[in-house]
């Protein structure tokens, strides 16, 4: 007792640091997982009995479809986000110095803008009297404008758009330490280009490139604004279906459980994240 | 020194910021492009209340927000369709009406006041009719092949067809093509409607319940549902889009004013409904945004070209085998909710 | 590798991602409504927009709570750093996998948990809400940014600090907040702008007691292709990078 009393400043800093997490982060979450085996209320949003009914509800075909449809789109977000950021990375990497922070600045600078804006600004371009087929009639490359709004491919250029910065920064940060040395050290040792390049370059980044993957993927399936102004409401994301379980069909319980179902998403791939880290490490030690 | 000033900013930020503890405020909930700014800023000169404006695309997202806000006492107004007047209504969501406050009730057509959904009009107060129907953009379609709900489910158009994002009417083309009733509780019935739907889902290309003109407007779609005010609205900037009474039936409903439970300035909100309610401002409404006011004192003020619109006042040979809007009961709600998941869900 | 070819990839996603940007700055000065003809420079949309009450409100209000919010983070977030840094306490791993999940977690989760505690407590949904909500998610920012700048410094300061007499609180006051001041000031406007941008969490801990630009925004996009919309854009494009190179300069400035 006389301990918290020496030192009020330390105590009075812990207990606003853990009063604010415990209260705003673990209890709500706790809450959630709460409410996912809770039953629908009319009323009150959520009532006793306790069951499994939400969860079953998952697995349910029709939303199973959605689930999967979503996974889907948010991987083929993420696989673009590699292809084209990977090499942007390494490319940005091989730079002087000074001209990398220059880059690094404007490619956040479309990242502090609200990413609303953004999305809408997207729809300008690939509305059916939009720009882009404006452009593509103007040149006499098609004759109809093409149907690019509303569809699947929309909702992935737009996650693309969004996302492509959280792929870039980690695998650029990942570049930057691995550049000259350890390349040049496995060239001195013989091996060939692509050689280095898969037995070296690529292990070596599989961190930045799960970092990156994770930054994208999960946030990917809750973007659903993305989903909404892009996609129309055919093309749902997970974060659709939980918008909508909770602000409009009110079915808490089962809104609950598809949030888990992300939370549990997430904690997989930060264990495989682990994972490969520890294997760098080790690999490294070797 | 510097600590102070971040203390005092924090204070002062923390403090000095809802907007609802002002007495002279109105939070009215609607749909969206469905009140003209000019009535809003005329209300705020007159008045002095400023009206902070929240809007919804659908009668479930409003029944839901309002219930999710439940006691705060939010929302001042809101506008629900006739069946979620009568839902509302049965469960306690709604404040009385005090008509002692209110003026300009009697000018109401009598047709559309004293309904089974609220007797009296205890709670709810009529602001605007109008009916959902047929659009179609005349450059891309051929205007002589749309006269049913039938038309919709033409291959030709797949791909290119708009519905509104509103459970109730869409189940409704799906009941009248079977030849059941729009309100029907029947579960085959609406189990029929929704086989019957699944069929014209690849031609949908979206669902739009915001302001259903625009993917007509953008180019988007090319034929669908649409509201007939948003016909109006949307055929004064592209004159080729059509509004058609379809031969099963049109569907006709009714949007009123409600006080929600614990509203938080119930005096403005009367104040608005009165306001609303002046023959001058009612005939203004309708000529703006195109739907039919209930108000007969406006109906008189129209202009010419308006009043002779069918699309905002349809005559009654387009309203043949038209259905207003009924409550279906819970129950029934149950059933459409489910079908309806599952038909937007579908892919 | 040829020495042009990953310069010409660099420039060609630069474009790519600026393009959007780039047609909405240069059609929020297109006179004409719809359409995608050039219709003449004007500034109406604009004008259009400041004459809007609502919209001018949500600017303020939405201002206000970035403001408040990224005062709040920034506080409890460097004393976070600091006890993390400094202090031996059971559960520090915990608090460090709290604050990860904060962080990692879709913003979507992060939303409806936040609803649920708020509605459990019984928690009116306005400026309250959205402040404790967005505090919250600016929190582990402000951590990550400070302890960075905690762990490359000299010890010794605060231990000579100590040997002359001060107790705790002001040893932090005098030696080290001037130190991490920086880091200070760029986890304020890393919250600011992440408090700004927000859409998935307000739109959940959102009531219309207190009404928010980016929440404004959605609902004028979804109505549809609004020029308003395209000058509202321009506007935070422009505030965006005001407050981006003031950043910048702020922490080149504290580098000496």
């Amino acid at each position: 007792m006389h301990r918290v009393l020496q030192q009020p400043f330390k105590t009075a800093v812990l207990v606003l640091v853990w009063g604010w997490l415990l209260l705003l982060v673990l209890t709500p979450n706790l809450l959630v997982v709460g409410a996912s085996v809770m039953t629908r209320d009319p009323g009150t949003f959520l009532s006793l009995p306790l069951n499994l009914d939400s969860y079953r509800q998952l697995f349910d075909p029709l939303y199973l479809d959605v689930f999967l449809n979503s996974l889907y789109m948010a991987g083929v977000t993420t696989i673009f986000c590699l292809l084209i950021g990977y090499p942007f990375a390494w490319a940005l990497s091989g730079l002087g110095k000074q001209r990398q922070t220059l880059l690094i600045f404007l490619l956040i600078v479309p990242f502090w803008t609200n990413s609303l804006v953004r999305t809408y600004a997207l729809k300008l371009l690939l509305a059916t009297n939009g720009l882009l087929n404006n452009a593509l009639m103007g040149m006499g490359l098609i004759d109809e404008p093409l149907k690019m709004l509303y569809t699947e491919g929309a909702v992935i250029v737009g996650l693309v758009y969004l996302l492509l910065p959280f792929m870039i920064l980690p695998l650029y940060s990942v570049f930057d330490d691995l550049r000259q040395e350890l390349l040049m050290a496995s060239h001195d040792l013989g091996a060939g280009k692509l050689s280095t390049f898969l037995h070296v370059t690529i292990p070596l980044t599989l961190p930045g490139v799960l970092a990156g993957v994770m930054l994208v993927l999960l946030p990917a399936m809750g973007l659903f604004f993305v989903a909404d102004i892009l996609g129309g409401s055919r093309n749902l994301l997970v974060g659709n279906v939980i918008k909508n379980q909770f602000l409009d069909a009110r079915d808490w319980p089962f809104g609950a459980a598809a949030s888990i179902l992300l939370t549990v998403a997430m904690a997989v791939l930060l264990f495989a994240h682990r994972l490969s880290q520890r294997r760098l490490g080790e690999e490294a030690q070797a | 020194m510097r600590k102070l000033a971040l203390a005092g900013l924090v204070a002062a930020t923390l403090t000095g910021c809802s907007s609802q503890e002002e007495p002279g405020v109105l939070n009215l909930y609607n749909w969206s492009e469905y009140m003209p700014q000019e009535v809003l800023d005329r209300f705020e000169e007159e008045t002095g209340i400023q009206v902070v404006y929240t809007t919804y695309d659908s009668n479930e997202a409003m029944y839901a927000r309002l219930k999710l806000l439940d006691e705060s006492g939010d929302y001042d107004l809101a506008l629900p369709s006739t069946y979620y007047v009568n839902k509302m209504r049965k469960e306690g969501l709604l404040e009385k009406i005090d008509h002692e406050k209110i003026a300009g009730f009697e000018k109401l057509d009598p047709e559309l006041i004293n309904l089974e959904i609220d007797p009296d009009n205890e709670y709810s107060v009529p602001y605007l009719w109008g009916t959902t129907g047929l659009a179609y953009d005349a450059n891309d379609v051929d205007g002589s092949e749309v006269t049913a709900w039938e038309d919709l489910w033409d291959e030709e158009y797949e791909g290119r067809v708009m519905l509104t994002n509103d459970m109730r009417e869409v189940f409704h083309i799906g009941l009248r093509v079977l030849g059941y009733s729009g309100n029907s509780t029947d579960p085959d019935e609406i189990e029929e409607a929704y086989e019957k739907l699944t069929e014209l889902m690849p031609s949908v290309r979206t669902f739009n319940s915001d302001a259903p003109r625009m993917p007509y407007l953008e180019g988007e779609t090319d034929i669908g549902m649409i509201w007939n005010g948003e016909a109006v609205m949307g055929n004064e900037d592209m004159p080729s889009l059509e509004y058609v009474y379809p031969e099963e039936g049109t569907i006709v409903w009714l949007d009123s004013f409600v006080i929600p439970k614990n509203a938080g300035n119930p005096d403005a909100a009367h104040q608005f409904i009165s306001f609303v309610m002046q023959p001058e401002i009612s005939a203004l409404i309708s000529e703006d945004i195109g739907y039919a006011t209930p108000n007969l004192a406006a109906r008189e003020l129209l202009s010419e070209e308006v009043a002779n619109d069918r699309t905002s006042y349809p005559t009654p040979e387009d309203l043949t085998n038209a259905e207003f809007q009924e409550d279906v009961g819970d129950d029934a709600m149950q059933v459409y909710t489910r079908y309806w998941e599952m038909l937007k869900s579908g892919q | 590798m040829n020495r042009w070819l990953p310069k010409t990839y660099l420039t060609l996603v630069y474009v790519l991602l600026y393009l959007p940007i780039l047609v909405l700055v240069v059609f929020s000065f297109n006179s004409s409504r719809t359409g995608y003809r050039w219709g003449g420079f004007s500034l109406e949309w604009y004008e259009s927009l400041f004459n809007n009450h609502a919209m001018v409100q949500a600017m303020w209000n939405s201002l206000w709570l970035a403001l408040a919010a990224a005062t709040v983070s920034t506080i409890i977030g460097a004393l976070t750093a600091l006890a993390l840094h400094r202090y031996r306490f059971r559960g520090k791993r915990m608090l460090r996998g709290m604050l990860f999940v904060v962080m990692m977690s879709p913003e979507i989760v992060l939303a409806i948990s936040l609803l649920a505690l708020f509605l459990l407590v019984g928690l009116q949904l306005g400026f309250v809400s959205l402040l404790l909500a967005h505090v919250t998610f600016c929190l582990p920012f402000v951590v990550i940014t400070v302890m960075a700048r905690l762990s490359g410094f000299d010890e010794s300061l605060p231990e000579a600090a100590r040997d002359l007499g001060a107790n705790d609180f002001t040893m932090t006051r005098t030696v080290l907040i001037p130190v991490i001041m920086p880091a200070l000031m760029a986890g304020w406007l890393l919250g600011f702008t992440l408090s700004l941008d927000d859409v998935v969490v307000s739109t959940f801990v959102s009531g219309p007691s207190y009404e928010i630009l980016p929440l404004r925004i959605y609902s004028m996009v979804r109505v549809g292709l609004k020029p308003e919309v395209n000058a509202l854009g321009t506007l935070l494009l422009v505030f965006s990078l005001t407050m981006l190179m003031l950043s910048q300069w702020i922490l080149t400035r504290s580098k000496r």
